[in-house]
């Protein structure tokens, strides 16, 4: 058992590590696209160890609370997460819906931190975020239900060995409309533009970010470079049929995660009740006739 | 014969400790600083041009952020009515430390062309203490990026303290608001 | 006391003891309720987990009891809600107009639902239904509103006659008013009828769309210490009866087989996930922090109806388990708000703010009970959720998929508004000297939350006890503790403990970080980010409002189509009233001698 939880930790310290590199490099990408330099690839790192250098300001117990809440139900959540066929470290017990909703427990500490610090646009950032949460869900979950339903299993590592299997594709491809919603969902979950209603840096000074500052935003950077870890992560297993070793992993992640940048640095943001007519519109029509298709006709690719 | 005796490494007093902490936090600050979007005069149009393609000034690490208490830099940028005083020392007592203090243009030196209006201030650094000036009226966009680098090497040699002068003499900064504005913290928000 | 029926009988003793105690005073009337409702759960737990209780009547003629398991069930779960909640009525009792009744008519409420739930006999069922619809009926008035009280009586008593519609259905068939036998006996058109005239009963009840409206009325004007009461336990009676009909009167229409469900069952399953969707888009408008929580009792009796619509043995004990965790979470919250409301004198989100600070006990049982609500884990709600939606998956029943999911995910919404609104933000001047709860009130609450954590980590002994129900009713127990501590549903395996631990250890590693790095500077609420204006109001910088605005426009103009439908079908009715007395009672005695007339020949024309 200490074993499994030192490797569910490695795994979790693994993932921030990548995410932040990863993320650097893609500030860098963007950078070149735009004709200029950009920063150095490990500029992330330097942000986020300067904030935890710096004194902030409290409002009190609940708003430090929050904070450990949250980065300690993320760090919980990227504990169980599979990497390749082989590294995981609670076997079997990787379901998929402890995914889903440890993160919910890591976003209500960051809510509960954010209202407390008693500014309004604090709540208001929040009550965008919960609404947006609230459209992208359901598309994903009818997806994650045919998915689901397909295999017989809800255990993540599960799934990529099925779909690693002779003779199976990649959801992707098997389930072309569903993974089409699929990555529609995950730039919804990962907060990208044109979804990025709840930071709105210049409408709602930053959403629940604005009484931040020093170690507590330090270590809202960390969860959100854990969580972005996750997210990444599950479309990798759900969608790409996970990875037999690490570096397929790896260029599988970088993949995703730069194809994802590249399509939101050429959108604008929508308004939050956009958002919401958006998803419950086309992608939940594909959502559902996807799963008709494959669950009551077979027709899977 | 040199003695065999072994000498123990010097214990470091707090603050040594205190001063090694805040040596590698200097490196981490002076590559990665954020600045407040916070423009209050003429002179922030030299802005877009400091941080688009072609003076890039992501390439050093610096980038607009929303919140005071998010941001490393208060960046004046031009001339301070009465008016903006008030709320730029309110701005300033709510960053968190250390933070850092950049007057773009002459006005904050000594007023630029506005120096005998009755409803600009002459000398900001009589009410917050600044680390750089950059001046011209307007400064170049190279002179802009020159004043970064310069703030950068100023943090390196450890000499950007206006934070610790601030604290230290705080009543002198106090006197000379009180004397120019009469009250910082207005209580009447719509008549001042 | 092993007995069922001595347990029933010190109830109603000591409901009319405390009637005269309360007159000398009235502490002493509550003191006593809170003893006789302790030692009847008390009683109940420890010879119901151990099949020891007692059926055999003495002195009550024409009574029998039957133990089931079901029952039992029940009944614990009721009886501790009711100990629990009667340690608020010392605090709450006085300001009501009736007190000296108050705790007569909560005990013997209490007695009919232990009569309810351990009778064989559908006469007997019917007898304590209405007990405890009356003495229920009587105490919600006390509250802030007389109108709810009517409201209330007629859904519920549309559903008791119902009910004894289908009772007497079921003895022109079988003969007998007996539940196993009568039940299981049915056919044909007669089963459908029962079955639907049972699920009327227990809709009402339970509070599922289409017979919603009382809900929001009732809950949110009933008084303080009784809401808790009313919706963590008695709606647990329309389950009860949902659970005779679905259950155990076998199939009543022809099956689909691509999904393997009854035509029936699938169109209740459907009405069910229109109860969670319709709750959860109410709740998010509420202002009322009463009104919004009773919004949330229709969305999870949609998730009970919807478990037990699935035929399927690891739906029944998500049905079960979401029973239970539900009980306990609405309780809690319910609890926190009576002691909100109790120290501030109002239940207005938009009035307060920043209790947080004055009240932090009452904040963290608060935020445990919606952590429980909203199916987080750790917490009991997330074990029920994870189960139905084992269940559901596995039928492959997309439409349904979409509710419960939109449900579970909006749950998060309504229940942090509340939170953010009421709890947290700018303290407004008028409650900054207020205190904590006292310390009786304390205890119950910090009870409940207790039992929601252990709900959520450890279920495995709950969950034989709902294994050997499963069984009672007819289907397979679920696999539980193969390896220990963890669940098996039908594609996954759950280990709560191990969630639980691993989200102690990431908080652990979150506050050494947090410890090791430098002091924060403390600073007042109001120093805050307001682009350097000077904002002195607090009023002004809290944000309650019309909280979800944005999503609300998206559906604010079909929010009252069911009351206009309701209203509409009442004044159907007065005009048919109106109608009948133009014709048959006007002034002039000719035309009633007419019609008596003309009525009797009709009737008699065959036999002359």
């Amino acid at each position: 058992m200490l074993l499994n939880i030192l490797i569910g930790f490695g795994v979790a310290f693994f993932g921030f590590v990548l995410q932040t590199s990863v993320a650097g490099v893609n500030r860098k990408i963007i950078a070149r696209l735009q004709k200029r330099y950009g920063p150095k690839w490990y500029q992330e790192f330097l942000d986020i160890f300067k904030l935890l250098s710096k004194r902030a300001t409290s409002h009190g117990w609940i708003f430090d609370f929050g904070v450990i809440m949250a980065l300690g139900g993320i760090i919980a959540t990227a504990m169980f997460m599979p990497l390749t066929n082989n590294i995981v470290a609670f076997a079997g017990y990787d379901n998929f819906f402890i995914f889903v909703y440890l993160i919910a427990v890591g976003m209500l500490g960051m809510a509960m931190s954010a209202s407390g610090s008693g500014n309004p646009y604090a709540s208001i950032g929040v009550m965008r975020a919960l609404t947006t949460m609230l459209a992208y869900e359901v598309p994903f979950m009818v997806i994650v239900l045919t998915i689901i339903k397909l295999t017989g299993f809800s255990s993540l590592q599960a799934i990529a060995i099925a779909q690693q299997a002779s003779g199976a594709n990649w959801f992707l491809i098997a389930l072309p409309l569903g993974g089409v919603v699929g990555i529609i969902c995950l730039m919804g979950m990962l907060g990208k533009k044109p979804f990025e209603t709840y930071i709105a840096p210049a409408e709602i000074a930053s959403g629940p970010m604005v009484e931040y500052g020093g170690k507590q935003l330090g270590m809202l950077f960390i969860m959100h470079e854990i969580t972005v870890f996750i997210e990444v992560s599950l479309f990798v297993h759900l969608f790409l049929g996970g990875a037999e070793n690490i570096f397929i992993f790896l260029a599988k992640y970088f993949a995703v995660y730069t194809v994802v940048n590249l399509i939101s640095n050429v959108n604008g943001r929508l308004k939050i009740d956009q958002v919401v007519k958006f998803y419950y519109k086309w992608p939940l029509i594909m959502a559902v006739t996807q799963a008709i298709i494959a669950i009551y006709f077979g027709w899977v690719i | 014969m040199k003695s065999t005796k072994f000498t123990p490494a010097r214990k470091l007093s707090k603050e040594e400790v205190d001063r090694k902490w805040w040596e590698i936090g200097d490196f981490f600050r002076r590559n990665s600083l954020w600045m407040l979007m916070y423009c209050t005069g003429c002179c922030a149009i030299e802005l877009p041009p400091a941080m688009t393609s072609a003076y890039d000034m992501e390439r050093l690490g610096m980038g607009p952020m929303a919140t005071p208490r998010q941001a490393d830099i208060l960046l004046i940028s031009g001339y301070l009515s009465v008016k903006s005083l008030r709320r730029v020392i309110y701005t300033y007592e709510q960053m968190g430390e250390p933070k850092y203090v950049v007057g773009l243009g002459s006005c904050p030196i000594n007023g630029g062309i506005y120096h005998d209006s009755h409803a600009v201030i002459n000398q900001l650094d009589q009410y917050i203490p600044v680390d750089t000036y950059v001046a011209g009226c307007m400064p170049n966009t190279e002179s802009v990026m020159n004043g970064f680098v310069d703030l950068m090497e100023q943090i390196r040699n450890k000499t950007a303290n206006g934070w610790v002068k601030y604290k230290e003499n705080y009543e002198w900064y106090k006197k000379n608001q009180k004397a120019a504005l009469g009250e910082v913290i207005i209580h009447d928000e719509f008549h001042e | 006391m092993a007995s069922i029926e001595i347990l029933i009988l010190i109830l109603v003793a000591s409901g009319i003891l405390s009637y005269f105690l309360s007159k000398l005073n009235t502490t002493a009337g509550s003191i006593l309720t809170i003893f006789s409702t302790m030692f009847v759960f008390a009683s109940l737990a420890y010879y119901g987990f151990n099949d020891a209780l007692v059926t055999t009547v003495n002195y009550l003629p024409g009574f029998s009891f039957e133990f089931t398991y079901l029952g039992a069930y029940f009944a614990i779960i009721v009886a501790f809600v009711y100990s629990m909640v009667s340690f608020f009525h010392p605090y709450f009792v006085e300001k009501y107009q009736y007190k000296n009744a108050y705790n007569m008519l909560f005990l013997l409420s209490l007695a009919g639902v232990l009569g309810a739930f351990f009778t064989d006999n559908f006469l007997q069922l019917f007898f304590f239904f209405e007990l405890i619809v009356w003495t229920t009926m009587f105490l919600i008035p006390l509250g802030k509103s007389k109108s709810a009280a009517v409201s209330y009586f007629g859904f519920s008593a549309a559903g008791s006659f119902a009910m004894l519609f289908g009772i007497f259905v079921m003895f022109k068939e079988v003969g007998s008013f007996d539940i196993t036998a009568g039940l299981a006996s049915l056919s044909g058109t007669n089963a459908v009828l029962v079955f639907i005239s049972f699920l009327i009963a227990g809709f009402a009840k339970l509070g599922v769309f289409p017979l919603h409206i009382w809900l929001p009325v009732a809950h949110g004007n009933a008084p303080h210490p009784f809401s808790p009461v009313l919706s963590g336990a008695l709606v647990k009676l329309g389950a009860f009866v949902a659970v005779l009909a679905l259950v155990r009167i076998s199939p009543a229409s022809s099956v689909i087989s691509a999904i393997s469900l009854p035509y029936a069952h699938y169109i209740v399953a459907l009405l069910g996930s229109l109860s969670i969707v319709f709750g959860t888009l109410m709740a998010i408008r509420e202002d009322d922090a009463k009104k919004l929580l009773a919004y949330s009792s229709m969305s999870h009796g949609g998730y009970i109806i919807v478990a037990f619509s699935l035929l399927d043995s690891v739906a029944f004990a998500g049905g079960f388990y979401h029973i239970l965790a539900h009980a306990l979470a609405s309780a809690g919250a319910f609890m926190a708000i009576a002691a909100v409301a109790r120290q501030t004198g109002t239940t207005k989100m938009s009035e307060m703010g920043g209790i947080i600070h004055k009240m932090p006990i009452t904040y963290i049982v608060y935020l445990v009970a919606i952590i429980s609500m909203a199916g987080i884990p750790p917490m009991g709600g997330f074990i029920s959720k994870w189960l139905i939606f084992q269940a559901v998956i596995d039928k492959g029943l997309i439409f349904i998929t979409i509710a419960v999911f939109f449900g579970s995910i909006g749950s998060f919404l309504y229940v942090f508004r509340p939170l953010a609104a009421l709890f947290l933000g700018q303290e407004f001047p008028q409650f900054k000297k207020i205190k904590e709860a006292p310390i009786l009130m304390l205890l119950p609450m910090i009870i409940i939350t207790l039992l929601n954590i252990y709900t959520g980590v450890l279920p495995n002994a709950i969950l034989g006890f709902i294994n050997k129900i499963n069984v009672e009713v007819g289907y397979a127990p679920m696999v539980i503790d193969s390896p220990a501590f963890t669940l098996t549903g039908y594609n996954g395996v759950l280990h709560p403990l191990l969630i639980a631990g691993i989200f102690g250890f990431g908080v652990v590693v979150a506050f050494i970080i947090f410890i090791l790095l430098k002091k924060s500077r403390q600073v007042s609420l109001m120093d805050t980010y307001t682009a350097a204006n000077f904002i002195h109001t607090e009023e002004l910088l809290h944000y309650s409002v019309d909280f979800y605005a944005p999503l609300e426009r998206l559906y604010e103009k079909y929010t009252t189509k069911m009351t206009d439908f309701y209203d509409g079908l009442a004044n159907k009715v007065k005009e048919l009233g109106k109608l009948a007395k133009y014709l048959f009672m006007s002034k002039y005695v000719e035309v009633a001698i007419f019609w008596i007339v003309a009525i009797l020949a009709f009737l008699l024309w065959g036999e002359l």
